[in-house]
């Protein structure tokens, strides 16, 4: 004891939390969190959605207000009552969604809110571009500062956002979640540019949904779960399993749970479908049974494929068949006909109707089957999506609420209760565990078991190729449109499909 | 803990039932407010009671079925999330083309009132094509559409009223039923709402525009016709707008260009204040009735305690503006 007081003694702590504590309405976000932050290091902050990341940033970047606690910035106490003011003081957000003026330029951005003058009223254009120029060249970065930020990837959007801190001359570095939009490739140089700012002094602290980063990237890493602080240690003292068991307050079985369903006839094949400069010449089988993984990097042509065979995208040329037989359909809903189903990437826009309840959303996609001659029978539907609701365990306070209110786990199994009771047969699944905490991730995987162990067949899309890999029976790989290979389940490697994915 | 999760699952249901009470009837409790603050002023300021009679009633429910036909397109669109500008001037549009062929072209009224039909058809999917399938917004093209319709009643009418239209329409504005009390254009404003509601609330139809209003993509994503839906909402208040301009041309026994003047807004004015969300997905049609009916009484008690006509147009506005207000309110999502 004594000895762990002496060497936090030596410590430098740029950041201190004290007892912070923050209510909402119904709810406690942070529960008396303490958390020192030393200088100079990379803090991990992680926990399952409702944890209290996103409350514990906004009350670091002076957006929400503690109900009671103190915020201490070099020993010193602070109060930051708006981000100007968390700016001024040094501490820059780069938020999930990159606040960012699309339409003017990268050196403009870096400079908004704090133009550099020329005399008293004049805008210095010439040294703030100068400058830009600086800062994009000392991170080694591929971006013209003349160019609007509107036609830049995602990544690079962010490293704007990260140029702007800079630029701000932030001391801490906030970084929401920021791998949640990058490729593999991309976040490399993420991982970079974290690092190299963390050897210049500044501090940063990033959240992050996924472990493998944490040790990768990490110095110190906190856990947050329900509101409260579970520990704060340094990463080399830790195990994925231990971080998870601190994240979820259980004991986890298998991080993919997976089991061979009995394999059977082919029920989708696709040949040589093409369309533009998107598909080059797709062909591949699927059979019952089967979990077939579509992996390559973003912009690789994964949901472009699945758009193509269900019929939202027009193709060039090419055919699918379902069960033997060719078909020829125009629309998702003669996809949808053919017994295909699809949950799609975007599960709060393009996967659930928010403000409808989760009775309402389970049975949308198949109201024939609870209304006669168009009329919907009340008591078949409470009866049905009761029925489907239970069997995927969604966790809900009744039927009737909206699914806005449920978590992402919960959200996402009422999409796929959905197709369920479709009765689909072929399922596409975009990126089913994006944004959903481990636990839940698990059961969703679960979810995938039983499907095929219905004799469904499923097609995964996903950017986390270790879940591919964990839970699929074959995987295709794409790069550009093309497809460049596929591999069973007993001789696939993450290094393999890197292979071909560049 | 699993019943403490029950009873924090019952506390919410109840909480949200009663706000979703006060939602559905807000309206109701208004005219009720309505009523006795315009029947207490009545004796205040004349000495006698003018407005709780049973000709001042009738005179409200008259004025307040043809805006509620109209307004019932206006909200079946904003279910979807839309909107439509050019209801009124379609209006007006519908009558001049009614009224000159009555009158000027002698033709049969039941050919009329077909061609009438018609013309609310095309109107509708006019600003069902332009938004649905061509991707203009619903804003931009009915704004469109509303120019068109009124000039080219303006251009049919020369903008002088046409007056004295054939007996034989003039049941349907004028005419009454069951010992002369209820009037039949208030019978067929019960009859479109009832539909209406109905048509919303238990059919497949119905749950597939609710869900277009709250997510199009979410919608299309599991296998809705959003172009189709939206299509439709269109021409059926094109439909409404030719039954609405029906009603008004016989009540009035004239057409004129203005003739549905600023229904449109009165239709989301009304729509609101019962309940329908700007924002679409939310609310009920048959609140749309009791936020027309709310609206017209507020005004007949305003005439008849003798305000300024073009302070009413004030008022009007502030109505607006407060009942979007109370819309964006409602639907603020908890931090």
């Amino acid at each position: 004891m004594q000895i762990r007081l002496d060497a936090d003694m030596d410590k430098d702590y740029v950041l201190g939390l004290k007892g912070i504590t923050k209510r909402f309405p119904g709810v406690t976000a942070l529960d008396n969190v303490s958390v020192d932050i030393e200088r100079g290091t990379i803090h991990g902050l992680i926990g399952e959605n409702g944890a209290g990341k996103s409350t514990l940033i906004k009350v670091l970047g002076g957006i929400y207000h503690p109900d009671s606690g103190v915020i201490e910035q070099d020993g010193k106490q602070c109060v930051f009552t708006s981000p100007i003011e968390a700016r001024r003081a040094g501490v820059s957000v780069v938020h999930q969604e990159i606040k960012l003026s699309e339409t003017l330029t990268v050196a403009e951005n870096m400079f908004l809110g704090n133009l550099m003058l020329k005399g008293r009223q004049l805008v210095d254009w010439k040294g703030m571009r100068r400058r830009a120029q600086e800062i994009v060249e000392d991170l080694g970065m591929d971006i013209d500062v003349n160019e609007t930020v509107e036609s830049l990837s995602v990544a690079k959007k962010q490293v704007v956002a990260i140029m702007q801190a800079i630029n701000n001359e932030s001391k801490i570095l906030i970084m929401d979640e920021p791998s949640a939009v990058l490729t593999e490739r991309e976040l490399d140089t993420m991982f970079r540019i974290v690092k190299d700012l963390r050897d210049k002094g500044i501090t940063i602290i990033y959240i992050s949904h996924r472990l493998d980063e944490v040790f990768e990237l990490c110095d110190n890493v906190t856990v947050l779960r329900d509101g409260m602080h579970i520990d704060t240690l340094p990463v080399a003292d830790v195990s994925k399993q231990q971080l998870v068991e601190m994240m979820v307050g259980r004991e986890m079985g298998l991080e993919y749970p997976k089991e061979t369903a009995p394999i059977g006839d082919t029920v989708l094949e696709v040949k040589n479908l093409k369309r533009g400069n998107v598909l080059k010449d797709i062909s591949f089988k699927v059979k019952s049974g089967e979990v077939f993984g579509i992996s390559g990097l973003v912009g690789a042509g994964r949901t472009e494929l699945a758009r193509a065979i269900l019929g939202i995208d027009s193709i060039d040329s090419g055919e699918i068949y379902v069960r033997g037989e060719k078909i020829n359909y125009h629309s998702f809903k003669n996809a949808i006909n053919e017994g295909m189903g699809l949950i799609p990437e975007d599960r709060k826009l393009q996967g659930i109707v928010q403000v409808m309840s989760v009775k309402k959303n389970t049975v949308l996609a198949n109201l024939d089957r609870v209304s006669r001659r168009g009329v919907i029978n009340a008591k078949l539907e409470e009866q049905y999506s009761k029925e489907y609701v239970d069997k995927l365990r969604v966790s809900t306070p009744s039927m009737d609420t909206e699914v806005q209110y449920l978590s992402g786990g919960n959200q996402q199994k009422v999409v796929i209760a959905k197709w369920l009771f479709r009765e689909s047969e072929i399922l596409f699944l975009d990126e089913p565990t994006r944004g959903i905490d481990v636990g839940a991730k698990v059961e969703i995987y679960r979810l995938i078991n039983e499907m095929v162990n219905e004799g469904k067949t499923v097609i995964m899309i996903s950017s986390e190729m270790q879940e591919l890999i964990g839970m699929c029976d074959r995987i295709m790989v794409m790069h550009e449109g093309k497809k460049m290979g596929e591999m069973d389940r007993d001789e696939v490697t993450q290094e393999k499909i890197m292979a071909l994915c560049v | 803990m699993n019943n403490q999760t029950e009873t924090l699952g019952k506390k919410r249901n109840l909480a949200s039932d009663i706000s979703r009470l006060s939602k559905d009837y807000m309206s109701v409790v208004g005219i009720i407010l309505l009523a006795i603050i315009f029947s207490i002023s009545s004796y205040l300021k004349h000495g006698a009671q003018y407005f709780m009679t049973l000709q001042n009633w009738t005179n409200i429910m008259l004025q307040s079925s043809t805006v509620a036909i109209v307004a019932l397109g206006q909200s079946i669109i904003l279910l979807t999330g839309n909107f439509d500008l050019s209801l009124g001037r379609n209006v007006a549009f519908i009558s001049a083309v009614g009224a000159l062929l009555m009158k000027n072209v002698g033709m049969n009224t039941g050919l009329v009132v077909l061609i009438m039909f018609a013309l609310g058809i095309v109107l509708g999917a006019f600003n069902g094509v332009m938004t649905a399938y061509v991707g203009i917004p619903a804003f931009i093209a009915t704004l469109g559409t509303q120019y068109i319709a009124y000039g080219l009643a303006k251009l049919l009418t020369q903008a002088t009223p046409i007056p004295n239209l054939p007996a034989s329409i003039g049941w349907l504005g004028r005419g009454y039923v069951l010992n002369n009390i209820i009037p039949i254009s208030v019978i067929m404003m019960l009859f479109v709402y009832i539909v209406a509601q109905f048509v919303t609330s238990k059919t497949k139809v119905g749950r597939n525009i609710y869900a277009l209003g709250g997510s199009q993509e979410a919608a299309f994503f599991s296998g809705i016709n959003v172009k189709r839906y939206t299509f439709g909402t269109f021409v059926t208040a094109g439909i409404l707008c030719a039954l609405g301009a029906l009603v008004l041309m016989s009540r009035l026994n004239s057409v004129a260009v203005t003739n549905g003047q600023n229904y449109e807004f009165d239709a989301v004015i009304g729509s609101i204040i019962g309940g329908i969300s700007l924002a679409g997905g939310k609310g009920r049609v048959i609140g749309t009735m009791f936020g027309c009916i709310f609206l017209i009484t507020m005004f007949n008690g305003f005439s008849q305690l003798g305000v300024d006509p073009f302070v009413q147009d004030v008022l009007k506005g502030i109505v607006l503006v407060a009942a979007i207000t109370l819309d964006v309110v409602r639907n603020r999502k908890k931090a």
